[in-house]
């Protein structure tokens, strides 16, 4: 039963990291053109044909190389591995990779004195790991196995690649879209009248595009990470074989977490709990609530 | 009707497909095994390599402990030449066994206990003995993975094809281990 669900899963990511790649693809292509439409028709065509390669190059990149994007805005460090001072961290590393076979993942450092960590990557071959300076401060060693187990089986589930995709790609979508529509204030007015009614469609169509797209960002953020959270709990417990390690952790992050880490919210859902806490959490909240988190692990 | 010359190209090329995906399945799982298998045996090794170190270390600082040096010592011999699956259990048992009443006696030995190169392995031998427990839970997962497989519709049709249709044997933890652990002053 276990088993079959984990590979569910793995498909499921490479299927949803497949559609969502598409579906930006498309969006990002459509979007490039009503812009060029509005602004300088007589080339759009070209701008057509332009834009999709460009996009295509975007998305090819981002799928190879989003998680060091990610780890250079969340200003993620490398670690020296031989330090004397990171040694239980990279044996607790290397021990549950052997536990969920995959290879150890490259493992980096947030400076930060809230407690938390992420994993990304666009499979276990190229994962990486952060975690913050808090959590090695605050964090026994069966807390650390705890967390890092949640981590390496969002690996192991490929859940980075998905998750990394849509930082990134969601990421862009968003900043395009809020700055086509401060551009909307400077677009050229009456210059061409016979094409006025299309370009006051056009006009419409971009300006429902910039208004949906945080729309599209929250929902996408809240469709991939609620249900990811609980199964990476229960595979963590799976490889450490011990619930109130994780339960213990989540406890502690309660209790010191402020939820003031300054990261952008186009990469929050990667966190292991959610890295700033608004006032519209419960309504859009990437991450399930820890009390629930704990309340499971204590019954498992 | 050229289509209909279709339908059972079609219906051989799903046939085809469903025995390639299963029969792969089979001996994907089943190479699994092997090399969680072979990834025990590579952090055994690693710490096999680390107890030389070790009694050096623990000679310099408590030489008259002979009988725990010579336990280790003696079991390490014993893992390295252990040709059989059983008799390498029991040693790698008592290689365990033996480690766990140095380090129980350097505790007498304050000398012992604060020099930097005794830390630094005790370290690294309470780590490779984690990896080691990770090691067979993981190749327990993966013979229960392969066992559920080759046991279950449709898995146990094609495990026969491929010939490999005998269960593997799970990685049980001894007698001796699963006793309560003994102190002795």
């Amino acid at each position: 039963m276990n088993r079959i669900s984990f590979y569910d899963q793995i498909a499921k990511n490479r299927r949803s990291s497949f559609f969502l790649s598409v579906i930006v693809f498309s969006f990002l292509v459509v979007l490039i053109y009503v812009i060029s439409e509005i602004f300088i028709p007589e080339l759009s065509l070209l701008f057509l044909i332009v834009s999709m390669i460009m996009v295509f190059l975007y998305t090819y990149g981002t799928y190879n190389y989003g998680d060091s994007i990610v780890l250079a805005a969340t200003k993620a460090q490398p670690i020296d591995e031989n330090d004397p001072k990171y040694v239980h961290l990279v044996n607790v590393v290397e021990g549950l990779s052997i536990a969920a076979g995959v290879p150890k993942p490259s493992i980096h450092l947030i400076e930060s004195d809230e407690i938390n960590a992420f994993a990304t990557g666009k499979d276990p071959q190229h994962a990486s790991i952060a975690v913050t300076t808090g959590l090695l401060k605050n964090l026994r060693r069966d807390e650390l196995e705890g967390v890092i187990g949640h981590e390496l089986s969002h690996i192991r589930n490929y859940d980075i690649r998905f998750a990394t995709l849509v930082a990134v790609m969601v990421g862009l979508v968003a900043i395009l879209s809020n700055m086509f529509l401060r551009s909307m204030w400077y677009a050229p007015r009456g210059g061409k009248r016979e094409r006025r009614g299309d370009v006051g469609l056009l006009v419409l169509v971009g300006v429902l595009l910039a208004i949906l797209s945080p729309i599209i960002v929250r929902l996408v953020q809240f469709a991939i990470s609620r249900r990811r959270e609980f199964l990476a709990d229960a595979s963590s417990v799976e490889l450490t074989r011990y619930p109130p390690g994780l339960a213990n952790a989540l406890d502690k992050i309660m209790r010191i977490n402020r939820g003031d880490m300054k990261v952008s919210e186009a990469v929050s859902h990667l966190f292991f709990v959610d890295p700033t806490k608004s006032p519209l959490d419960s309504l859009y909240a990437t991450h399930p609530s820890i009390e629930e988190r704990i309340r499971i692990l204590r019954a498992m | 009707m050229i289509w209909l010359w279709l339908v059972p190209v079609v219906v051989a090329l799903i046939v085809i497909g469903i025995f390639v995906y299963f029969m792969n399945r089979v001996i994907i799982l089943s190479n699994r095994v092997d090399n969680a298998w072979s990834q025990i045996d590579v952090q055994l090794k690693k710490r096999a390599d680390l107890v030389p170190n070790l009694v050096e270390t623990v000679k310099g600082y408590a030489a008259h402990e002979k009988q725990a040096i010579e336990m280790v010592t003696k079991a390490r011999e014993n893992m390295l030449k252990a040709s059989d699956m059983k008799t390498r259990a029991k040693a790698e048992n008592e290689l365990t066994q033996a480690l766990k009443t140095i380090f129980a006696l350097a505790e007498n030995y304050p000398n012992l206990r604060a020099s930097e190169n005794f830390r630094l392995l005790q370290e690294q031998l309470e780590g490779i003995e984690n990896k080691i427990a990770y090691a067979r839970q993981f190749y327990n997962d993966s013979v229960l993975g392969f066992n559920n497989t080759i046991t279950t519709i449709p898995g146990s049709f094609f495990a026969g094809i491929v010939g490999r249709s005998k269960p593997r044997e799970f990685f049980e933890i001894l007698e001796a281990e699963r006793a309560p652990v003994k102190v002795q002053f």
